[in-house]
This record gives structure tokens, sequence and C-alpha cells, in this order.
């Protein structure tokens, strides 16, 4: 039993790091309807300049917080200078632009950085705390923590802030935004920002445990895109909900059912995403999309 | 307000009928497929083997990315896992050369059987849209590699399977390698005559309006959901197929090949030679197996920033890549040679604009009359 909860509370943290990488996800798809298939590279990118300033005798909490803000400032570049020519794009168009994106800055990183592993250091201390006979690792604990912050501070965010009014309303409706004054081009970039300073989030919280190198976030965003899609896309608290899901299960699946083993857990999340778009075509939490001709 | 808008005057185009060309264009494209086709059997004879052995892998990712074309092109349903299917044809042919089979009965099961798969697969996936679907497709490659890894009976595990046949047979007077190229190309050319077939007829039209507005399609009579279906199971029929002849060269079957970025790379490789184009998918073999040689001889990470680059290019500025922007100079020379106008522009970031003829645009908007319905599906015979 205290071995189960062990696994919970690790995939709970797991689940914590895909959840900040499918917030990203849904904020980008919010704001412009496209899933931004290089996410996970942005945040690779963010990751490795944290790790520069660490290197060069910067504290890891100092660092990734500059990581964070350069990042915001990069996905609202990226937003301003690519993707604000496809918005309204087929969605293949905009499918094919992102996947650009992923191989561009793949190649960015790792002509800069070089496509060797490299350790990261961890923002939390390692240690353990024992909570009614169950010893759980503080870095687990921390992770978990963190998100949930983040998922206080972005409800606050859209639901008490004009700032966060303006960029729902834009997501609902770009049109009848712009004629009610709010500038879209600045909404949506602020969303793209909020999305890449999510992804340094998520990338300076699974390094420390995966190393950091090019293909690092390659199947976290797999994770992330499935709990984005079981969320429903358009869903914040749906994806970190299913974020969690994902990870608990996962864990449990790779650590009890013999077949699927380690190796095959990823199978897990994907077969789920696949039932889920199947039957329930919005995911989880997300509104039903009415087409209209 | 959740209206899929109203089609661009661009998107109205129906079918990838093209205007009739010009006869010095037409003259033109026949004096280069000659020569194409003397030069395609003349080279391995004086070819490095090497070269030889390139040229043949470019032959099969051709085959694979015009699989890859045919659903995300033609049908304009993205797909992210083209390479799975690819390895599933790899391993299939592979399991059959280990078990003596005759070189036919491995090829069908090399294509059946990821043609099969990609039915089971595509029949609830089709459902999903644009976005969505591309989704679900990452998935076969992710999938793929941890299965291939884990059934190490059937597939070598990591160290894959090594294969050994496909040698010229005695008294052809050929090396191995030439053997292996006229084998290889001589079936992708079927397969791209077999293409130009499907993409030109009754299918391709029927593909053409389900890409462009699937209200209109079932307004016409043809099902969006049957028809991605279909195109989804040829993409998966050629990609076994061009696993196949990837292990007729390469002679070897590994879970390198179902990989995420192969699948990545290869929709990078037909967008930059050219979306919903047969030459767009030659080209796209070319640019797969040459620019990491090319990038790889000055520093191997350069090849993801060219192909990125050069991604962003085409989205940006050539609409229709390699092949829609060499068609359209072609046609603005012969143009200029001949005193025919330019073709306009368009505004698809991925298509080669193609003029609209009146014909095209009056056909393209379905009115009540059956004839008017029939003309833009049916035979295109019927177009006044």
């Amino acid at each position: 039993m205290q071995h189960a909860i062990q696994q919970i509370v690790d995939g709970l943290a797991a689940g914590s790091i895909y959840g900040a990488l499918a917030l990203a996800l849904v904020l980008v798809y919010r704001a412009t309807g496209m899933i931004n298939f290089a996410q996970g590279l942005m945040a690779v990118a963010s990751t490795y300049i944290a790790l520069t300033l660490w290197q060069a005798g910067s504290p890891i909490g100092a660092a990734v917080a500059v990581a964070i803000a350069v990042s915001l400032v990069l996905g609202a570049v990226t937003e301003r200078l690519v993707i604000r020519r496809f918005e309204g794009a087929s969605p293949h168009t905009a499918v094919v632009v992102t996947v650009a994106l992923l191989i561009l800055i793949n190649g960015i990183v790792g002509a800069i950085w070089g496509y060797n592993s490299q350790p990261f250091p961890s923002l939390f201390p390692t240690g353990t705390v024992t909570v009614g006979g169950v010893v759980l690792a503080i870095p687990s604990l921390a992770t978990i923590g963190v998100l949930i912050a983040v998922v206080v501070l972005l409800q606050l965010l859209f639901l008490k802030t004009k700032l966060g009014l303006a960029l729902r309303a834009v997501a609902n409706n770009p049109e009848s935004s712009a004629l009610s004054g709010l500038n879209v081009g600045r909404l949506l970039m602020v969303g793209w920002a909020l999305a890449a300073g999510l992804g340094a989030l998520a990338g300076a919280l699974i390094a420390p445990k995966v190393y950091l190198d090019p293909g690092m976030m390659d199947t976290i965003l797999i994770y992330a895109l499935a709990a984005a899609v079981l969320g429903g896309l358009d869903s914040p608290m749906g994806a970190v909900v299913a974020a969690w899901i994902i990870g608990v299960s996962e864990n449990l699946a790779g650590t009890y059912i013999g077949f699927i083993g380690n190796d095959l857990k990823i199978g897990v999340p994907l077969v789920a995403m696949f039932v889920i778009l199947l039957t329930r075509p919005q995911g989880l939490f997300g509104r039903k999309e009415a087409v209209r001709v | 307000m959740t209206t899929t808008g109203t089609p661009s005057p661009g998107a109205t185009r129906v079918g990838p009928a093209r205007r009739p060309a010009s006869a010095p264009l037409r003259v033109l494209t026949v004096v280069a497929l000659v020569a194409g086709v003397i030069a395609i059997a003349l080279i391995p004879l004086s070819a490095t083997p090497y070269t030889n052995y390139q040229l043949s892998v470019v032959a099969a990712f051709a085959v694979a990315i015009l699989g890859l074309n045919i659903v995300s092109g033609y049908a304009g349903q993205i797909s992210l896992g083209q390479s799975a299917f690819m390895g599933l044809g790899a391993y299939a042919a592979a399991f059959g050369v280990t078990h003596g089979w005759p070189v036919v009965a491995s090829f069908l099961l090399a294509a059946l059987l990821p043609a099969v798969v990609g039915l089971v697969v595509a029949i609830p996936a089709v459902r999903l849209r644009g976005n969505a679907l591309a989704t679900v497709t990452i998935i076969l490659p992710i999938l793929a590699v941890p299965l291939a890894k884990r059934f190490s009976d059937i597939t070598g595990g990591s160290e894959g399977l090594n294969v050994d046949w496909m040698h010229a047979p005695a008294g052809v007077g050929l090396d191995d390698d030439q053997w292996r190229y006229y084998v290889v190309v001589a079936i992708a050319a079927v397969l791209f005559l077999l293409g130009r077939n499907i993409v030109v007829g009754r299918i391709g039209r029927a593909f053409a309006v389900v890409r462009t507005n699937e209200a209109v399609a079932s307004a016409m009579g043809i099902s969006a959901h049957r028809y991605k279906v279909l195109a989804f199971t040829i993409a998966s029929f050629y990609g076994g197929a061009a696993g196949f002849l990837y292990v007729a060269v390469v002679q070897f079957a590994s879970p390198d090949l179902p990989n995420f970025l192969v699948a990545i790379n290869m929709l990078a490789a037909l967008v930059i030679g050219g979306f919903a184009s047969l030459w767009g998918s030659v080209v796209a073999g070319f640019f797969y197996v040459y620019v990491p040689v090319f990038a790889g001889a000055v520093d191997p990470s350069r090849t993801n920033i060219f192909y990125g680059a050069a991604l962003l290019l085409v989205l940006f500025i050539v609409p229709g890549g390699v092949s829609g922007g060499v068609s359209r100079l072609v046609r603005l020379l012969v143009g200029r040679l001949f005193g025919r106008r330019p073709p306009a522009r368009d505004d698809d970031a991925l298509t080669d604009p193609q003029p609209i003829t009146s014909t095209q645009q009056d056909t393209a908007v379905p009115d009540a009359s059956p004839d008017g319905l029939r003309s833009s599906v049916g035979p295109r015979k019927e177009v006044p």
C-alpha cells in the first residue's frame, strides 16, 4: 500500500509536468486555434537559457526566473513574426507551420548547445519527508505544489483581471472583440507569451530528472498533447486534471501490469486519448463545438 | 460564432483538373519526360555503387511521401505517422525474406499489412478534423518504436533485422546495386503511375472536394468520411510498399525507421517539394535523402536548421514548394516566350496556385441542377 501511494505521488508529480506543458498548449489553442507542436522545443530552448545562466554562476532559481521572462518575450516574438502570417489559415497549414518551428528550433538549439545530454540542477532540495509512514520525495511534492500555484494564478489572471477578460473574449470571438476595440493581435501575442513561459517552467521541472538534450521534451509533448486533448483543448482545468490522471495511470500501469512495463507505459495515455477522441471528441471537459456552414 | 467561414476564392477550386496546357508546354513536358526516362535508365550503368544505393533510397522515400501526399496533400488530412507504416512494411518484408517467402508474397505482406492497419486506424480517426487527426497520427510512430523493441523475436529488437536478398540474377550482367536500383525504381514508377491515376481520376476529384469543403462534398453525395478512410488506407499501402523497397535497398529493418522525427521530416520534405503534386513527391524524396548528406558535410546539426528554414520559406513565399515554384516559373517563361499571361497568385500557403478558369469557378459552387453537380465530380467532358 505504501508503495502504491508513493507511485501515485510520483505519478502526480510527473502529471504536473505534463500539465504545465498541456496548459501551454491550451493557451495557444485558445488564442490562435493551433496545436503548437513546437511547444516542447520552445521549452527546451528556454531550459538551455536557464542552464547557461546557471553555468555562468547565477543561482538556479534566478536562472529559471530569467529564462521564463526571456521565454515570454520569445513567445510573443514568435507569434508576431511567424504565426501572425498564418492566422485563419487552414488547419493543415497551421500544423505544418508549427512543425517547421519544431524542426528549426531543434536545429538552432543543437547548433548552439550541441546534442549531448547535460545535467541540470534541481530547483528543489533532494530528500524525503515521511507522512503517516509513507516516504515521499520532496521534489515530487514541490512539483505538484508549483503546478497548483500556477493553476491558481492563471485562474486569477483569467477571471479577476481585465487582461484575462480580454484574453477570454479574444479566444471566444476574435471578430467581435476587435469590433469592441480590443487589440486582438497584441492579445494573441500575450497568449503565446504565457504559453512559452509555462513551457519554460515545465522544462526546468523535468530537466533535473532526465538530463537536458534537444529531444528532452519530445515524449513530454506527447503526454501533454494527450492531456490537452483529453481535457478538451480549450479547458485549462481539464488539461491539468487529465495530466494528473495520465501521470498516475501510466505510473501504476507501468509498475503493476507486467506486460506494459516501463517501455510501453506511454501507450496508456495514447490509447486513452484515442478512445476519448472517438467517444467524446470534445474531450472530458471541453465544450462541444458546433460547425456551421 | 463558429462558422467555418465561406470558402475563399482560392478554395473554390474543385478537383486537381488543370487548365489545358498550352501546346509548347505540352511539347516541353513530353521532351522532359522522355529525357528523364532515358536518364533514369542509364544512370546506374555509369554511377558509383553508392550513388545507385542513394538513388534507390530516394525512390523508396518518394513512394512513402507520395502516400503521405495522397492523404495530406490531395485529401487534406495531415498525417504525422507515415513513418510507422513504412516501418511496418519494412519489418513485414524482412519477415517474409527471413522465412523464405517468395518475393511477391513478401511484397504483398509488406504493402497489405500496413494498409489493413491504416484502415483500422482510419475508420475511427478520420472523424477528427485537422489538428486532432495530426495529434492522433503522432501516436503511431511513438508507439511503433517501443513495440518494435518489445517483440524482439520477430523484429530483432533494437538491433533490427538484417536480411540478405535481392541479388542480381546470374546472367543479367548487373551488379547487385544496379539490379536493386532497377527493381526499386521500376516498382516505384508503377506505384507513381497508379498514384497519378488515383489523383487525376474520379477519386482524386472527390479528395479535392473533401479537402476544400466537406459540406460541399456531402451536398454532392460524396461521403467525406469514406473518402478520408480511403485516402488514409492508400497512404498506408504506399508507406508499406515503400518499406519493402527500403529493405530491398538497405537490407535492414530497424526501429530507427518508424520514428517520430522521420515522419515529421517526411511531411516537411513533402511541403518543400510540393503539396498535392506528383513531382513534388519526387523532389521530396531527393530532399529527404540528400539534404542530410549535404548538410552533414558541414555539420550534422545544420540539417534541421536548413529543413526548418526551407519549410518556413515555402510557407511564406513559395506556395506549392519546389515543384509549384518551378512549374510556375516554366509557365511564366513559356508565357513570356509565346505570349500568354502569367497565372494569378493564390493565397493558400501550401498548394500550387492553379489559375481558376471560369468553368471551374462555375461548377465549384454547387447549384441546384444535377448537371451542375455532376460536372464537377463526374467526367469533365460534360463541362461546356
